[in-house]
């Protein structure tokens, strides 16, 4: 073979390896192989009354011992059932300081409200949540001009948005002092203050069986005891994504 | 007159650029036609439940983080988390125990705690 002709085959060959490799290339690109690993996100926006001073928290126990004086300014608040004293307790936290902005469309996972327990009732007391739908201000908010009136077991059990027992009695959700409650989740009402299907007022919580012959009081620290570590907090973990 | 072997040098050429020619359009055709689109793959989280997440405080800073109510689904998968306050920030991860359940992260530095507190949680796998 002459030296022309190899080189010419030499070429060529060098040409069908190319054609070859360049085949090669969309072929691996079409059998390609991806593999997820899961991956789920949660923000969470924990709103702390403090310092004492917050105007993003309000907290205030209402007295029907007490009716035409505000508390709001107390440095406890406290649910109670008893005869003629009952007490229930105003909160409200504003969702708006969550920074970024919980997005209107966010899926709210869980809401925890956080209140530390000082003092608990020697029987074991079951605490509703209700969704307050009228507005009040911490420092002028009354058992007389309470957004629920002054009628005790109002409004209805069934109407609450969650429930939690407390005391010391074995077998209730609550048993220790010094300590945060668990169990109360207001995750629909937050749902619907973040979506815009209800304003957010806050919750009220009271006594489920107002009226006790013997008094039976819940003492919880307020924002306004100054103790970052006893500060009623609201958490609240959502997604932004489905 | 050219020199033969000339000629075939020519005729080699002109061989091998139709040829690349019609690899760089069937290159092509493959990507328009949606190939490797056809292989991507969703991504799932292993949870879509409310998790519990409490900050521990020590003195008045956050230095760890509680998430709990993690289903099995989760086991094994990486918890990283991150605690902001607008101003400092810290973070951790750990590995999500079998059997799900509840699981502490450290941060690697403490964040003081504020009105509000933003917590970024992250889990990726199993």
């Amino acid at each position: 073979m002459s030296s022309t002709a190899r080189g010419v085959a030499a070429l060529f060959l060098v040409a069908l390896g190319a054609a070859l490799i360049t085949r090669c290339v969309p072929g691996s690109a079409a059998s390609l192989n991806l593999t997820g690993q899961g991956l789920t996100e949660f923000r969470t926006c924990t709103i702390t009354a403090t310092p004492a001073v917050t105007t993003s928290v309000r907290d205030a126990s209402v007295r029907q011992g007490s009716p035409g004086t505000n508390f709001g300014t107390a440095t406890t608040d406290s649910i109670a059932s008893a005869s003629g004293a009952n007490r229930r307790l105003y909160l409200w936290f504003d969702l708006a300081i969550c920074s970024p902005a919980i997005p209107a469309s966010a899926t709210i996972r869980l809401a925890t409200l956080r209140l530390f327990v000082s003092a608990l009732p020697s029987a074991c007391r079951t605490i509703d949540v209700f969704r307050v739908t009228s507005p009040w201000t911490e420092p002028a908010i009354t058992w007389t001009n309470q957004p629920f009136g002054t009628a005790i077991n109002n409004p209805p059990s069934a109407s609450a948005t969650d429930t939690f027992t407390i005391g010391t009695p074995v077998g209730c959700q609550n048993r220790s002092t010094s300590v945060y409650v668990v169990g109360a989740n207001p995750t629909a009402d937050v749902s619907a203050y973040v979506s815009g299907g209800a304003t957010n007022l806050g919750w009220m919580l009271r006594d489920d069986v107002e009226g006790s012959s013997t008094a039976r009081t819940e003492t919880l620290s307020a924002k306004e005891l100054g103790s970052i570590l006893q500060a009623p907090q609201l958490v609240v973990t959502y997604a932004t994504t489905p | 007159m050219r020199p033969p072997g000339l000629r075939n040098v020519l005729l080699a050429i002109a061989v091998v650029v139709p040829v690349n020619a019609v690899l760089a359009a069937a290159t092509n055709l493959d990507l328009a036609g949606g190939r490797l689109g056809a292989a991507s793959v969703s991504i799932t989280g292993c949870t879509s439940a409310g998790l519990s997440v409490l900050s521990n405080s020590s003195g008045s800073s956050v230095v760890s983080v509680t998430v709990a109510s993690l289903p099995a689904s989760c086991a094994g998968a990486t918890l990283a988390v991150t605690v902001a306050n607008g101003i400092t920030m810290g973070s951790g991860s750990t590995t999500v125990p079998a059997g799900g359940g509840s699981v502490t992260v450290n941060l690697g530095s403490a964040t003081a705690i504020t009105t509000r507190l933003e917590t970024d949680l992250v889990l990726v796998g199993p």
